[in-house]
């Protein structure tokens, strides 16, 4: 069977949750953007401390990251909380996911003239966008719709030698089946594997851009002047057995399989819309790869993860894969899936592969994850340079 | 009789992976490539840890994988726990570079 059950949105996008974003664009419209998501069901809170007093390069990074959120395919409709005039501007962020067809708001605080009625305007807006949305019904959608996000969290050596290969045989079979896509990310996790990565780009230009980002990477941790390791490896990951950050992405790497590179493309920016494999540039942060995929569409997320994470995202379900055996107990209310008999066990990597897609299409067309259930998620944009 | 649960992934790896408890002193039998490596395991080795296949000298490349995942900073014997105390990057290494905050600290 080859489809799922999805929102159909204007712009030919397919969602597979029907969320109210209500995003604010610097810290100061945090505290309403909470309070207004606490007061109104079924609604997601989107807040950060960056918005102001930013150069330009994170800016862009910034305004391209919340624009992805607003316009997400899990996302109806999203009001946009601003505190005063702001380099991120509240009013063009609600005008270009309107141009998506998305209900949209624009709140400023100061022309509200106040938190309290900036909070009650917030919370109008909201609640008729929660009632449209509670009133539109999931349809069948093909599954080349879906965009298959990936990323590693708390990785060991049993990451790379197990829940990986999962991970990799199931993206390709949206790929290769389907005509779907897939993404990862992590660039400073192909530190050590990088040409071979490069190797699979579709095209020269690719395989340069690949390469040099690797290379911007390393250039950019060794200016710091220290030793990276302690951020990379970082400590769990040294408990878990790895060394060095070589063979950490060397691990890493397993996930993406072994099919071709489409392109990649920059931390926040929309996946293109062709079947294939993409990369994004993004660092090897987990709260900051994942964030920067789901600014780029992915519907979901396989957070395949070593020793157990909490990693997980709001608007873009994320669904988390161990091989460990251990690792459920350390984290057993967000394991959504554990293929560790493949490891250690008589189980082989198809029946791994299996266990995982058959979760994930289920989720897909509604089923909640562990961390959705627990209504856990963070939110942290990469930033690149000094505020100002 | 072959160690099931400690895992070589390409035949030119220098290193296995142990998916359970090394006792030092154990002698270990270990699939690489087609053939086995035999080893005494010089130290415990806890689940997902990495025990050295040969010996491998100072300055040397660990690999695993295929690939380079460090160099050996001492004398690495066969049977020894390799990990951070004995291998060492080669990326993101700022300590090393010419401004390095480390080197004037």
């Amino acid at each position: 069977m080859s489809e799922f059950l999805g929102y159909e949105r204007d712009d030919g996008s397919v969602g597979i949750r029907n969320h109210v974003a209500i995003i604010s664009t610097a810290p100061y419209a945090n505290d309403t953007v909470e309070r207004a998501a606490e007061i109104t069901e079924n609604t997601v809170p989107i807040t950060h401390p960056l918005g102001r007093c930013q150069t330009k390069p994170d800016v862009f990074q910034t305004y391209r990251t919340l624009l992805g959120y607003g316009t997400h395919p899990n996302v109806y409709g999203t009001v946009v909380v601003a505190h005063a005039g702001e380099i991120v501007d509240g009013d063009e962020l609600a005008s270009d996911v309107a141009e998506t067809g998305r209900p949209s708001a624009s709140i400023n605080i100061h022309e509200e003239k106040g938190v309290m009625n900036a909070l009650q305007a917030t919370v109008n807006a909201a609640q008729e966008m929660v009632l449209d949305a509670s009133d539109q019904r999931r349809v069948p959608a093909d599954y080349s719709n879906l965009t298959f996000g990936i990323n590693c969290a708390t990785s060991d050596t049993t990451s790379g030698l197990c829940q990986h290969k999962a991970t990799a045989k199931a993206v390709w079979r949206l790929i290769d089946d389907h005509d779907g896509r897939g993404v990862f990310a992590e660039t400073a996790e192909f530190f050590g594997g990088e040409h071979e990565l490069a190797e699979r780009a579709v095209n020269d230009e690719v395989k340069q851009e690949i390469l040099d980002r690797v290379d911007h990477w390393d250039k950019r941790l060794q200016a710091t002047g220290y030793d990276v390791r302690g951020a990379q490896p970082t400590p769990d990951n040294m408990d878990g057995g790895l060394t060095t950050i070589e063979e950490k992405s060397l691990g890493a790497l397993v996930k993406s399989g072994d099919g071709p590179i489409q392109d990649i493309v920059d931390y926040g920016s929309k996946i293109p819309d062709g079947s294939g494999m993409y990369i994004m540039d993004t660092p090897g942060h987990g709260a900051e790869s994942v964030t920067g995929i789901g600014a780029g569409g992915a519907h979901f997320m396989v957070i395949s993860t070593g020793q157990g994470h909490t990693l997980s995202n709001a608007i873009m379900p994320t669904i988390k894969i161990t091989g460990n055996p251990n690792s459920r107990e350390r984290v057993p209310e967000e394991t959504d899936v554990d293929v560790s008999e493949a490891l250690v066990g008589d189980k082989d990597y198809d029946w791994a592969a299996d266990q995982l897609w058959n979760e994930l299409t289920r989720i897909v067309d509604g089923k909640l994850t562990m961390s959705e259930a627990l209504g856990e998620s963070q939110f942290a944009i990469h930033r690149i340079g000094p505020s100002t | 009789m072959v160690e099931r649960h400690i895992q070589v992934v390409e035949p030119e790896d220098n290193v296995a992976t142990a998916l359970r408890e090394i006792e030092a002193g154990e002698t270990l039998t270990i699939a690489v490539g087609d053939g086995t490596v035999t080893v005494e395991a010089l130290a415990d080795v806890e689940f997902g840890h990495k025990i050295a296949l040969e010996d491998i000298p100072a300055g040397e490349t660990v690999v695993k994988y295929g690939k380079s995942i460090g160099n050996a900073t001492e004398d690495v014997d066969a049977g020894a726990w390799v990990h951070v105390h004995n291998v060492e990057s080669n990326y993101g290494r700022g300590d090393l570079s010419a401004d390095s905050a480390e080197a004037d600290a």
